[in-house]
């Protein structure tokens, strides 16, 4: 092809790129959208809603959390990485107290031993028991940890397969408290 | 969906192990074609190795940048094994700088690397979107079409087949210039325009997209921009001659 043809496909391509850009961008109302979308383990969606009771006999209700960011972890006692990074979590919910919502949802164990191993590590934040694995099955957790990163509008943001450390806690909290 | 190949006693994470092919693909595909240029194909598996170990420890490195207030507290994670913990943005851009600085210390010549590396690239990134694909990973935004595939109770555009068709076009127009026996750099730069028409054209249909300013797609405008420096490329060589 001669220069001239190149320079005109040159000149279409700056117009019709620019165009297509501007055609494609996302939508301002990007968050709203995903009210539009089911329940679903995935960015984007809504979280599916969970109504469990605590290892303290409380009731957790996760739409009930509307309107603040929730770290929701799942985790087992019998999970070595679930233990390593319970301290990051505690010291989340120290340091965002009344910010963020952190919870543990404890999987298929009997409430006195996470009761005792919570005593034990000093767990303060919520610990729902999810004692036949329907809210894991629901939140389709296939290995632990898995933790959800829930903005205010109960819209997950991030989904961190494996345990979070201080700095990826940092990182993904970014995604839900700015 | 299947985000984990159950082997036996053995479940391997689909997304990782398609990277992987993907990645070794890559260097072999470019190692042919650098061999068909007459260079030594070991070079290009090198550069490739290396900028690949140069973006993993940069990527860490500029996590422990960002997140430093978190590290001091924890300097052993600075090596730690947690596989989120990297910033891939700047890691990329230095896993590049060094496998360029490769091919210099080489004095390798850059059109013939450029078209290995270019086409060896597209293969690999046709890989790493059907195994997107296998994994549920990049998601297409809600449709409703007869193609579309139900996820989450969403029928959604199958978008990384969209992109792993339109880049598999792209190298096979890229692998034709090179059997066609053309002027160096010129398989490069078509690969270039593939990658970033395929970019321009599918990005809109995923789900979630990193932005910039007023809701544009990062991935979009850098395919838009591909697109452009590579016929400002290919202008480039037709004047020339």
């Amino acid at each position: 092809m001669s220069r001239p043809v190149w320079s005109l496909l040159l000149g279409l391509a700056v117009v019709v790129g620019a165009a297509g850009v501007w055609a494609g961008r996302v939508p301002q109302e990007g968050a709203a959208s995903a009210a539009n979308l089911p329940p679903a383990p995935a960015v984007g969606h809504p979280a599916p809603d969970v109504a469990l009771t605590t290892v303290a006999g409380e009731a957790f209700t996760l739409s009930a959390l509307r309107g603040k960011p929730v770290v929701l972890n799942f985790w087992a006692t019998w999970c070595p990485p679930c233990r390593a990074e319970l301290p990051e979590l505690q010291a989340a919910h120290e340091r965002y107290a009344g910010q963020v919502i952190v919870a543990g949802v404890n999987q298929m164990e009997p409430p006195a031993s996470v009761a005792a191993f919570a005593g034990q590590a000093g767990l303060s934040f919520p610990l729902p028991l999810d004692a036949r694995g329907d809210v894991s099955r629901r939140y389709a957790v296939r290995s632990l940890p898995t933790t959800f990163f829930i903005d205010r509008g109960g819209v997950i943001r991030r989904i961190q397969i494996g345990p979070v450390t201080e700095a990826t806690l940092a990182q993904a909290l970014q995604t839900i408290f700015p | 969906m299947l985000p984990i190949l159950q082997i036996g006693p053995l479940a391997l994470p689909t997304y990782p192990l398609a990277l992987l092919i993907a990645f070794w693909t890559a260097l072999e595909v470019g190692g042919r074609i650098a061999r068909r240029a007459g260079l030594d194909g070991d070079h290009l598996y090198n550069a490739g190795l290396y900028g690949a170990l140069a973006l993993i420890v940069a990527g860490r490195l500029a996590h422990v940048a960002a997140f430093w207030s978190a590290y001091r507290l924890q300097p052993g994670e600075i090596i730690g094994l947690n596989t989120q913990a990297f910033l891939w943005g700047p890691g990329a851009v230095i896993g590049a700088c060094v496998a360029a600085w490769y091919v210099y210390r080489h004095k390798l010549p850059w059109a013939q690397v450029w078209d290995a590396a270019a086409t060896g690239a597209l293969v690999g990134l046709v890989i790493a979107e059907l195994g997107a694909f296998l994994a549920g990973n990049g998601i297409g935004a809600a449709a409703a079409l007869p193609w579309a595939v139900s996820l989450w109770g969403t029928p959604r555009h199958p978008v990384q087949l969209y992109a792993a068709l339109g880049l598999a076009l792209a190298a096979a127009a890229t692998v034709w210039v090179v059997r066609r026996g053309g002027r160096s750099g010129l398989a490069g730069w078509v690969a270039l325009l593939g990658w970033g028409v395929t970019t321009w054209l599918v990005e809109p249909f995923r789900a979630e997209s990193a932005t910039i300013v007023g809701g544009l797609r990062t991935l979009q405008v850098v395919g838009w921009a591909a697109v452009v420096g590579a016929l400002w490329g290919l202008r480039r060589r037709s004047s020339d001659r």
